[in-house]
């Protein structure tokens, strides 16, 4: 029973080399898993369906490009979903290493699908402040004082949609896109301090533990890791199908066509642990059968 | 609207009221001066701040029941603190990296020192450099943000004055890598395939890059400590390590190696508000579960 | 001597606590504490911007004696510095605004500054590449970690099996489409894994707050570097 042996002892390399091509095959040939909706997402996305026209959304970029691959897809879809409906959206990042460029990158990517979207009517992009918890608590006495100007430089009093948005009390949602522990700070600092409606987007590895916040009602909804985003996208796409046209796109890297590579990739560890647990138990059965 | 007292308006919320009955704004337009109902309400608030009363009470009894036992410890009274099996091979790991002439590797975690990890890191960090100091035992603690950074510097020096080995001690012990967090990682794991340290502490506040570390020093042989109350990573250190200390046993690390009477004492305090609480919350199901929502209201805190 | 290194570090400890403690449990009518916590704040965000140049300074000074000394990996050295003096130049330049350095983002025209050109194509893929590196070492920990080898592990391994299963969409392919691992994981991660986060989340928080009353009453020194006996 050599192989066991070998099973038991085998390189790592081997398993990084199997990942490898697991990840990357179905990149190059997508194989196009269907994709079923769970309770968390659909409660975000029931959020911001009942939305107008007159509601203004917080979306806060609080990752930055490590986290990319996860939380782009899921703020793609978001900030596709708001602008279908015409919900206002304000952007900003508390994430000081690469959040405003993922902002930036977000709208640069969105706005290509909704030409007719105007800068400082439809939305308005805050920038980043330093800070965290101070300049989240700090906004929701006047966010005015905040950020004296906008990401572009322009003064707030000056920003259509910033001249009626100066508080939490004055937007119906909060969306945090987060990689470590400022999802958090939103979901138990500020719903319990402002009651504004809170929802988080976040890393797979930091899903469960908002499932805790969640249940207790102080976040509305939870997109966890790029299934969330793909549960998301799949909600956009079925409710605005003229978005599907850049879900199609090619070379967009999107949540749906990442879960093909997760799939491939979490059958594949399966496929290893078992093959651990068979070579493990055969080789006690054998230790045991030794000592008889 | 009535001027109140020390405890101000009864329940139901400062801001519960302000939006319940809004009263039109008086706006100066050309001036600066803005008066809304939530305004005027707050100028008859008291000193307290009423809906935070029921904090304020637990506040109380936790920092009272602490306070009491570090009193008593320093008494004489004797405490027992259960056995903590990470906290214990500490003497093993540093053990092992003297025998084979290796290094200690000491990352104290990625977040400042307004976090209480890596202020709970930095106490274990001063027992391990005095063993390190001690033993002759190479210790390397790369940094990645600066304070800590600044406050490890100081915990180490401090610990080989203590020992009496000034001589054992450099500024190249405590060293700043950089202020990204993957950069910071490539670094110190960049040490461990290089340098091989025999012992690894992961000790503190850690976020994605727990298992990179953890699987890297795993690969390389070294015996891992790790600690954080980060729950998200807790799984990763639990699979790659050879012990974890959990949430609050990291907090109390610093009082079980020093075995510090108050330290000590605080524990004892602590772990006692903690069965109090779970007794409140088993109650409250109780009664929850029989019609009466009494007991959750009264910790809601707004 | 004393009175710095250990007092007044010490009454400031106390201070910056209680301030903030005491702002939460204050009306908002108690003007000067809300007034000092704000300040407080703002100060925390001062130092630690401030507290950079202190690394800084100590990575320049130890790689310059790794080159000076050709010690072990000495090149690496070499390239650190130069990719730190390099985004420092481009990003000083750049909030300067001089000559081509017009700014650290974009253009107004939509075009790249040195800064955001070298944070774009350079640090970004390189943080995503380390990012990346997690996907490798999950299946290796899990090939070598997820063995039945006692009760605990053969919960773990059952757990984790059944939540990587539920989470694509080959756990409902290998049922017929019916998505009974999706709700499965889902009430899994709704109930044992909420509870289990919860009760951690408390003895975590309840051990933070006695580790936060012992350094605000100046019983834990070790952030000081100080002896306990002094």
């Amino acid at each position: 029973m050599e192989w066991l042996n070998r099973l038991m002892a085998l390189d790592r390399r081997w398993i990084f080399l199997l990942v490898a091509i697991g990840t990357a095959l179905p990149i190059i040939f997508p194989i196009g898993f269907k994709v079923s909706v769970t309770p968390p997402a659909k409660a975000l996305f029931d959020r911001i369906e009942q939305m107008g026209p007159d509601d203004v959304v917080l979306l806060s970029f609080d990752y930055g490009p490590s986290t990319a691959p996860e939380n782009d897809p899921m703020a793609d879809a978001v900030l596709r979903h708001c602008f279908s409906k015409r919900v206002k959206v304000v952007l900003l990042s508390l994430f000081p290493i690469g959040g405003v460029t993922m902002a930036d990158q977000s709208l640069a990517r969105v706005l290509r699908d909704f030409p007719d979207i105007r800068r400082g009517i439809d939305y308005a992009h805050l920038g980043y402040k330093s800070g965290s918890q101070a300049t989240m608590k700090q906004m929701g006495e006047d966010i005015h004082r905040v950020f004296p100007t906008d990401r572009y430089g322009m003064a707030l009093s000056e920003v259509p949609l910033l001249q009626r948005v100066r508080t939490y009390d004055d937007m119906k949602l909060v969306v945090s896109f987060a990689t470590g522990i400022i999802g958090e700070w939103w979901a138990n600092l500020i719903n319990a301090q402002f009651h504004i409606p809170v929802a988080v987007g976040c890393t797979a590895v930091s899903a469960p533990k908002y499932y805790a916040y969640l249940q207790s009602g102080q976040m509305v909804g939870l997109l966890g890791g790029l299934k969330g985003a793909s549960e998301y996208e799949r909600l956009v796409i079925d409710r605005y199908p003229i978005v599907e046209a850049a879900y199609t796109r090619a070379g967009l890297y999107t949540a749906i066509k990442g879960m093909d590579a997760q799939t491939i990739i979490h059958t594949l560890i399966l496929l290893f642990i078992i093959m651990a647990n068979v070579a493990f138990f055969a080789g006690r059965g054998r230790a045991a059968q030794a000592k008889r | 609207m009535e001027t109140m007292g020390f405890l101000g308006p009864a329940r139901g919320g400062r801001r519960d009221q302000a939006r319940a009955a809004p009263v039109p704004s008086d706006r100066d337009v050309a001036g600066l001066t803005l008066k809304t109902a939530e305004a005027m309400q707050m100028e008859t608030m008291g000193f307290l701040n009423p809906d935070r009363l029921n904090a304020l009470v637990l506040f109380l009894f936790f920092c009272t029941l602490v306070l009491v036992f570090i009193s008593l410890a320093r008494r004489g009274g004797r405490l027992y603190i259960r056995k903590i099996a990470g906290l214990n091979a500490i003497d093993e790991a540093v053990g092992r990296a003297t025998e084979l002439g290796k290094k200690v590797l000491y990352p104290p975690g990625i977040m400042s020192l307004d976090e209480n990890q890596t202020i709970a890191s930095l106490a274990v960090l001063g027992h391990v450099a005095r063993m390190t100091a001690r033993y002759n035992t190479e210790l390397d603690v790369p940094n990645k943000d600066p304070l800590t950074f600044a406050a490890a510097r100081e915990t180490v020096k401090e610990a080989y004055m203590a020992e009496g080995r000034p001589d054992l001690y450099n500024d190249r012990l405590v060293h700043y890598v950089t202020y990204d967090q993957f950069a910071y990682t490539a670094s110190v794991t960049g040490i461990m395939v290089r340098e091989k340290p025999a012992a690894n502490f992961l000790i503190g506040s850690f976020y994605a890059e727990s298992l990179l570390l953890a699987e890297m020093g795993q690969s390389t042989g070294a015996i891992q400590i790790a600690g954080t109350a980060e729950i998200a990573q807790l799984p990763f250190f639990v699979c790659s390590c050879d012990y974890t200390l959990i949430g609050e046993e990291l907090y109390a690390a610093g009082a079980y190696l020093s075995r510090e009477p108050a330290q000590l004492g605080s524990i004892k305090g602590q772990d006692i508000t903690k069965a109090a609480v779970g007794v409140y919350i088993i109650t409250a199901t109780i009664l929850l579960l029989l019609g009466s929502g009494f007991l959750r209201r009264l910790l809601t805190i707004e | 001597m004393r009175f710095l290194r250990l007092q007044l570090p010490l009454l400031l400890t106390a201070l910056a606590g209680l301030i903030p403690i005491s702002a939460f449990f204050i009306s908002e009518n108690a003007t000067r504490v809300v007034w000092m916590k704000d300040r407080l704040e703002k100060y925390m965000i001062i130092i630690a911007s401030f507290a950079i140049l202190l690394g800084v300074v100590n990575v320049v000074q130890s790689n310059i004696r790794k080159i000076e000394r050709r010690q072990k990996g000495w090149p690496y050295g070499a390239f650190l510095l130069a990719g730190l003096l390099g985004m420092a130049f481009c990003g000083i330049m750049g909030a300067a605004r001089i000559g081509p350095f017009q700014g650290i983002g974009y253009t107004p025209d939509g075009g790249r500054t040195p800064f955001q050109y070298g944070a774009e194509f350079m640090f970004s893929p390189l943080q995503a590449t380390m990012f990346s590196l997690l996907a490798f070492f999950m299946a290796s920990a899990a090939f070598r970690a997820f063995r039945a080898r006692n009760v605990e592990a053969t919960i773990l391994l059952v757990a984790a099996g059944l939540v990587m299963l539920g989470r694509i969409p080959f756990g409902e392919m290998i049922l017929g489409g019916h998505p009974f691992l999706a709700r499965l994981t889902d009430w899994m991660m709704d109930w044992p894994n909420a509870a289990a986060q919860r009760g951690i989340m408390i003895g975590a928080a309840l051990g933070a707050a006695s580790l936060s009353l012992r350094v605000i009453v100046g019983i834990e020194r070790s952030f000081l570097g100080v002896e306990k006996s002094e």
